[in-house]
């Protein structure tokens, strides 16, 4: 344990440094322009800004998705500096994050989940299937994806996206305006 | 309970008594008379995958044979759809296999007329949930299974067969009242209506005084896949575990089918998203085996590094929630920093984080090349990464209240573990030798040196431990591969992959004149088909793949199996006896995949 604390003393924090404005914007996709705009800025709603709670649902990942989402908790990306958390109850919940496509098994759970969650509320899809299924949107096993059941706010593409574009997803859709 | 043989010497002498010798050819002679009469025809498929044909009366004999008798353990059973106008052809296949010795031996067979053919599930659990796939995905019925539940295609959401007559040729439309997706008949993309079918019963529970059930997901938490477990408690002692899986399943079996192998190993990739390079590796050993594909040695000297970089990012990851479960975020902190090193170092290599897109048909893609600047950092990030992975070991065997955690927690006894045919690390720490690079190498493994570590505590400590010699193995596997690759002969490869692929391509039909694949359709060679065995040792066990192209070249049955579809039967086992909140370590000491299992 000490070699380890001197290694860190040595090397100094990890915590990376991320620069919103030189994002890969094409990674990310903002269906509800207005979100910011309308919602975020209403001064009831003003405290969502860099605070916000997600609820996850794995609705049909191959599990890739998920090894980067735990990866944002680590001490590269440490997303609750920004005051991005996962949380255990859909009730604690302001964000409903789907990965995957959706499976005839899972809907009624998503479905749950969401309802779940209290108003106002956003969908932030993640990976390139959970928008319409992917390869798996023509499968008996699936109902394609979220995109025709629930209203997405943010997608972030990739198969499966880099921590650092969910991160910045998120941040242009829930932290402090650019200037 | 005792185990009375642990290592891998015990076991062949057992077997040698059983069988009078090992070797290949001679492997039907020596079999016994009676066994040896019931067997309708036996030939190679290839050097190592031997067919029996029989009669699925002797079904059982001949599998509880190999199963008790010698020892063999089962890696997969599977339904294959042969069906020709207005015919009903049915084909089952087992696979064996045994820790001392390069064979597979599939036991073939074929369901009656009425879709009926005779379930082993009582004799042999392992089957229970491959008589039951069977059954939810072709409609075929496992006669005398104790558990005859639907498995994957649940009560709730799918239409379920109220006749037990099977009618092959009856139209499938979205209001029919079966769904069984594997048939041929069954046309791909066809979606029963989605409504409430009917309620899912769970099994017996305990009853008694304070005896009370906890039920926890398909939702968890926190970021874990779906998986539904109902737990039967007298205080804090857990009495029965039940695990509902498959909520997760995504047809795709159903959708390969026609599928030409490069769109096919997208696919392959997206079966459980961590295992990405074993599951493409199995899949094309597959193919290569049937279109008769030779990979140059460079390539297989790269694949090597791209499998052992695979597994050790996995067992550093699942390292590191061993930590995080225990409470101790310091340790698991520091390896969250390793694994995301790792992770980089992947990208740098390769372009990718998990290594996806870097193997191709024939060889390696351009993008997974390592030249001698890459060959220079992988070296040097190795070394370093040892350096701290032993620190982070140190610390956890120097710290008594996390090994009080791990040891005597999660117990699979070698019975269960031999039963239940445990694959990979979890048999190995219960005194099992399950290691597909030792037992039927593949790549180069035979070439390189490694131990397989075998165990015989059989808790969570012990699997702790196999993960960390399997980790040091990696770091040497990977080096040794590095000093090969730059040597003489090891040069040019990937040109030869290209050509081979460019061979492949120009010439589909390649597959209806060549020799090397068996005619499994009997003397019609206008359908000729061909189907193949590939196989890897994945960080959680053997992966097996059973491909069968048509003269094509296009997907006509693929039959997965991840190693979590082994293993999750044996945390019901693990977990009896342990608190409630011993429950995560149990299931992070074997780390499964859900997206693999459910597929």
């Amino acid at each position: 344990m000490l070699n380890i604390l001197k290694t860190r003393i040595k090397e100094g924090i990890k915590v990376r440094k991320i620069n919103i404005k030189d994002i890969k914007k094409d990674n990310i996709v903002i269906f509800n322009e207005e979100l910011r705009n309308k919602l975020l800025n209403k001064s009831e709603n003003r405290h969502f800004i860099n605070n916000i709670s997600i609820r996850l649902v794995d609705s049909g990942s191959c599990n890739a998705c998920l090894h980067e989402l735990s990866a944002l908790t680590n001490p590269y990306y440490d997303m609750e500096r920004f005051g991005f958390k996962f949380v255990a109850a859909p009730k604690h919940a302001d964000v409903l994050m789907v990965a995957g496509c959706v499976t005839r098994n899972m809907y009624s759970a998503l479905m749950k989940t969401y309802e779940n969650i209290p108003n106002p509320k956003f969908v932030v899809a993640i990976g390139d299937c959970a928008i319409d299924g992917g390869e798996f949107k023509d499968s008996y096993a699936t109902l394609g994806g979220i995109k025709d059941k629930l209203r997405v706010d943010i997608l972030i593409k990739g198969c499966p996206p880099e921590p650092i574009d969910i991160l910045s997803g998120l941040l242009l859709a829930f932290g402090k305006p650019i200037k | 309970m005792e185990n009375k043989s642990v290592n891998k010497q015990d076991d062949k002498s057992v077997n040698k008594s059983g069988i009078k010798s090992l070797n290949k050819t001679d492997f039907i002679k020596n079999l016994d008379n009676d066994i040896v009469n019931i067997i309708n025809e036996h030939f190679f498929n290839r050097d190592n995958e031997l067919v029996i044909k029989i009669n699925p009366e002797d079904l059982k004999k001949i599998c509880l044979y190999f199963f008790k008798d010698l020892k063999f353990y089962l890696l997969s059973a599977f339904a294959a759809d042969e069906s020709k106008d207005g015919g009903n052809n049915f084909k089952i296949r087992y696979i064996f296999s045994h820790s001392s010795m390069d064979l597979f031996i599939i036991v073939e067979t074929y369901a009656s007329a009425d879709g009926i053919f005779p379930s082993l599930s009582a004799d042999m659990p392992v089957l229970n949930w491959y008589e039951r796939e069977i059954k939810d995905l072709f409609g075929l019925i496992p006669e005398g299974h104790p558990d005859p539940r639907p498995l994957m295609l649940f009560p709730e959401n799918y239409p379920q067969d109220t006749n037990k007559n099977n009618e092959i040729n009856s139209q499938y439309s979205s209001d029919s009242a079966s769904c069984h997706p594997l048939r041929k008949d069954y046309p791909s993309g066809l979606r029963p209506e989605f409504k409430k079918y009917g309620e899912y019963n769970y099994n017996k529970d305990v009853k008694g005084d304070g005896v009370f059930n906890i039920l926890v997901g398909p939702v968890h938490a926190g970021i874990i896949e779906p998986g539904h477990f109902r737990f039967c408690m007298s205080g804090e002692p857990i009495l029965q575990l039940e695990i509902r899986h498959f909520w997760k399943h995504r047809g795709i079996e159903k959708i390969a089918e026609g599928k030409t192998i490069d769109e096919a190993l997208s696919l392959a990739e997206k079966i459980s998203g961590d295992h990405c390079v074993a599951h493409s590796l199995a899949f094309l050993s597959a193919a290569e085996k049937i279109l008769d594909i030779k990979i140059s040695d460079r390539g297989l000297y790269l694949r090597t590094i791209y499998a052992e970089l695979e597994r050790l990012l996995c067992n550093i990851n699942d390292f590191a929630w061993l930590f995080q479960d225990v409470g101790y975020s310091f340790g698991a902190q520091e390896t969250f920093v390793l694994k995301e090193d790792i992770m980089e170092l992947n990208k740098y290599l390769s372009g990718s984080r998990f290594n996806k897109g870097v193997l191709s048909l024939g060889g390696i893609n351009a993008c997974g090349d390592i030249d001698e600047l890459k060959k220079k950092i992988l070296t040097e990030k190795l070394s370093d990464f040892k350096k701290r992975y032993l620190n982070l070991k140190k610390a956890l065997l120097n710290s008594s209240t996390i090994q009080e955690r791990f040891e005597e927690t999660g117990y699979i006894n070698k019975e269960t573990a031999l039963d239940l045919c445990a694959l990979g690390l979890a048999a190995r720490a219960s005194g099992v030798a399950s290691d597909t690079r030792k037992e039927h190498s593949y790549l180069i493994y035979d070439k390189l040196h490694f131990n397989s570590k075998v165990l015989k505590n059989k808790d969570v400590f012990a699997r702790l431990l196999i993960r960390f010699y399997d980790i040091e193995e990696s770091f040497s596997i990977i080096t040794q591969c590095l000093n090969e690759l730059h040597a003489e002969g090891t040069q040019t490869s990937l040109n030869d992959a290209d050509i081979n692929i460019k061979k492949y391509k120009l010439n589909a039909a390649i597959l209806t004149s060549t020799e090397t694949g068996v005619n499994t359709a009997g003397n019609n060679s206008n359908n000729a088909v061909f189907w193949g065995l590939g196989y890897c040792e994945s960080q959680r066990g053997n992966i097996m793949h059973f491909v069968e192209l048509d003269e094509r070249a296009k997907i006509l049955r693929w039959k997965i199996r991840d190693p979590s579809f082994h293993n999750w039967q044996l945390i019901e086992f693990a977990v009896i006896g342990d608190i409630i909140a011993d429950f995560p370590i149990v299931n992070k000491s074997l780390n499964l995949s859900y997206a693999g299992n459910d597929l």
